[in-house]
């Protein structure tokens, strides 16, 4: 949903999403990436780091809404993958080249049913 | 709560963590209070438990048993639940909610406690990320759950679990005025309200309330959903 919204946003290079050593043409998009990384593999060391360049080079109060906005994705990604909803009718249809180019259907439940659930290692 | 940050925190978002964190205290339709408070203690915990330790090294999480190392008196199902979307949302699974549901887990149970575990997973994630520690859990109320609210209204959307009934109007952008993820937990209203206060903090599909470009907040919530492998 929210690759839609990039790609919506502007002319960026989506594959920066999925691939961190890509450079995805978002403003301070480099940093942003890296300190999304740090915040959601709970690297806090990391993270101390990479606030300080963040509100260096974004600005204060654009640093902690960065970080607000990850922590609340962070959040909002959990019940996603906890009730399985599928993707709301207009963007499932929008996004469905977008998707296998970028290898967002790996993400599919029942793909992830098929790679997860199996009982050996 | 943020007190002593040394980063500026909007009044409303200080209030709205605020009013959230209180309300997690009291009783919900399918916990107490307490167990709410449980709730989050458990998730908080899960990040140090050994088995999802070993499960999140392994091929497959289903390939791991054992017992969590737990520290509270929660249901087994719940725990179970808990852990897991907690510590590895990527592979979750619909076998996870199956699983409960045969434990005994009602599916009202389910997503109240999936919408704590949510709304906790923000509230801590801001915090360690501003460099402060999370909030002191509370005892919780023992008022026991309120019940299901017999006005819900829900329908089979394709989700794992009945969601709100969406009206078909989309939005300016084209998206569904009530997209799926507002409609996911439709069984327990009170939990969309409760998780949103503080969603709604940091993000809008039209009209960010925030100082940054809605290309930086697409980006961050489209790098977080690579991270999570979240399809939706």
């Amino acid at each position: 949903m929210h690759t839609l919204l990039l790609r919506g946003s502007g002319d960026f290079e989506l594959h920066a999403v999925m691939d961190n050593q890509l450079e995805s043409g978002v403003e301070c998009g480099e940093l942003l990436s890296r300190l999304v990384d740090a915040i959601i593999g709970g690297s806090w060391d990391a993270v101390e780091q990479l606030r300080g360049e963040a509100l260096h080079s974004m600005g204060t109060q654009q640093a902690v809404d960065a970080m607000a906005v990850a922590a609340a994705f962070n959040g909002i990604t959990r019940i996603a993958d906890a009730t399985g909803i599928p993707l709301d009718a207009g963007p499932a249809e929008t996004t469905a080249t977008m998707r296998d180019e970028l290898r967002i259907d790996d993400f599919e439940y029942a793909e992830k049913t098929r790679k997860f659930d199996r009982v050996t290692a | 709560m943020f007190q002593n940050c040394a980063y500026p925190i909007r009044e409303a978002t200080v209030s709205a963590y605020e009013d959230v964190w209180q309300q997690l205290a009291q009783s919900g339709p399918f916990w107490s209070g307490a167990d709410r408070m449980a709730i989050v203690r458990e998730a908080r915990n899960s990040l140090q438990c050994k088995l999802c330790s070993q499960r999140k090294d392994a091929l497959s999480p289903a390939a791991v048993q054992g017992e969590h190392d737990t520290v509270t008196e929660l249901p087994l199902a719940a725990i179970e639940v808990i852990h897991r979307i907690r510590t590895d949302p990527a592979r979750m699974t619909k076998s996870v909610l199956d699983a409960a549901r045969t434990a005994g887990l009602s599916d009202g149970a389910y997503v109240e406690l999936i919408g704590i575990v949510a709304t906790s997973v923000v509230i801590d994630t801001f915090h360690q990320s501003l460099g402060l520690p999370v909030p002191a859990t509370q005892a919780g109320s023992t008022a026991p759950p309120l019940g299901a609210d017999p006005t819900v209204e829900v329908v089979d959307g394709g989700a794992w679990v009945k969601i709100a009934p969406g009206d078909g109007e989309l939005n300016e952008i084209g998206i569904p005025r009530q997209a799926n993820i507002v409609r996911s937990m439709g069984l327990v209203p009170a939990v969309i309200v409760l998780f949103f206060s503080v969603m709604r903090q940091a993000y809008y599909i039209s009209g960010l309330p925030i100082a940054i470009s809605r290309s930086q907040a697409e980006f961050i919530a489209a790098r977080v959903s690579a991270l999570n492998q979240c399809f939706y």
